[in-house]
């Protein structure tokens, strides 16, 4: 019943630029969390009132526009493979930010991330390739 | 220590399975419309269709509700212990699509699935 599409290059495109909004989408959430933290809640009861300080910031807002963004992009892609598949090769940020940081930002990458990486990236070509498999078989 | 470690276990385990819900709602209304998209256009057409289905509704307040949980347990734990727990949720996303999408996932694709998470926890742990 369900469609079995192959991961082509446009898709494949699609899901790096959710993946980019997301990453950006994170950093803004990130930010709004922190200014929010300030609040020191406790437990109990103090949920509303750090919804209250998130709303506040115009983090939280552009964040929310770039999920938007995402959004339409996702379905998009769902509309054309598997979620099973869509969701392990939407795991692309995971190789291009340390990548990003090191190329641009002069960060350095532990031996420990790097073989991450290479994991990662073997998984996702896996991931892309069982969609072929199970089109032949 | 490990109460606190439980406490936001239990978290991250409650946003994935939150979301997993989610994509399947999703999903299953994307694949009653069977849209074929080719440009940005009809993506947002699509989207329109989307709109008018109640469930997607129910599944953004779903979204809102694992956003809010996601949001409490970033300012609880750290980035790089969050991130690695959370990939918890290929496996659920993986098992929703087999067990109410009928989506058959080959042997290749498990090795796939735990290749990405044995990855992103290698990544995350490997931070300093």
């Amino acid at each position: 019943m369900s469609k079995k599409k192959q991961v082509t290059l446009k898709i494949f495109a699609a899901l790096a630029l959710t993946d980019l909004l997301e990453t950006f989408a994170q950093f803004c959430f990130k930010k709004s969390a922190i200014s929010a933290e300030l609040l020191k809640i406790s437990f109990f009861g103090a949920g509303l009132e750090f919804v209250g300080m998130l709303v506040r910031s115009p983090f939280l807002w552009l964040g929310l526009f770039s999920v938007f963004v995402i959004f339409v992009l996702w379905c998009a892609i769902l509309s054309e493979i598997d979620l099973s598949v869509a969701v392990p090769v939407a795991s692309i940020s995971y190789i291009t930010i340390p990548l990003v940081s090191v190329i641009f930002l002069g960060e350095k990458i532990s031996l420990m991330q790097w073989s991450g990486i290479s994991f990662i990236l073997f998984g996702i070509i896996l991931v892309s390739l069982s969609t072929k498999t199970s089109e032949e078989l | 220590m490990a109460r606190g470690f439980i406490f936001i276990l239990s978290l991250i385990f409650l946003t994935d399975l939150i979301d997993t819900i989610g994509q399947l709602i999703l999903k299953r209304s994307i694949n009653s419309l069977d849209f074929h998209i080719d440009s940005f256009t009809k993506a947002f057409k699509l989207v329109v269709q989307l709109l008018k289905i109640p469930r997607v509704w129910f599944g953004f307040i779903l979204s809102g509700v694992s956003l809010v949980v996601w949001l409490f347990v970033l300012t609880r734990a750290e980035l790089g212990f969050a991130f690695s727990l959370d990939s918890m949720r290929y496996i659920l996303i993986a098992l929703a699509s087999a067990f109410f999408l009928k989506e058959k996932i080959v042997p290749i694709r498990w090795l796939g699935i735990f290749c990405v998470i044995l990855g992103i926890v290698l990544v995350a742990a490997g931070q300093h």
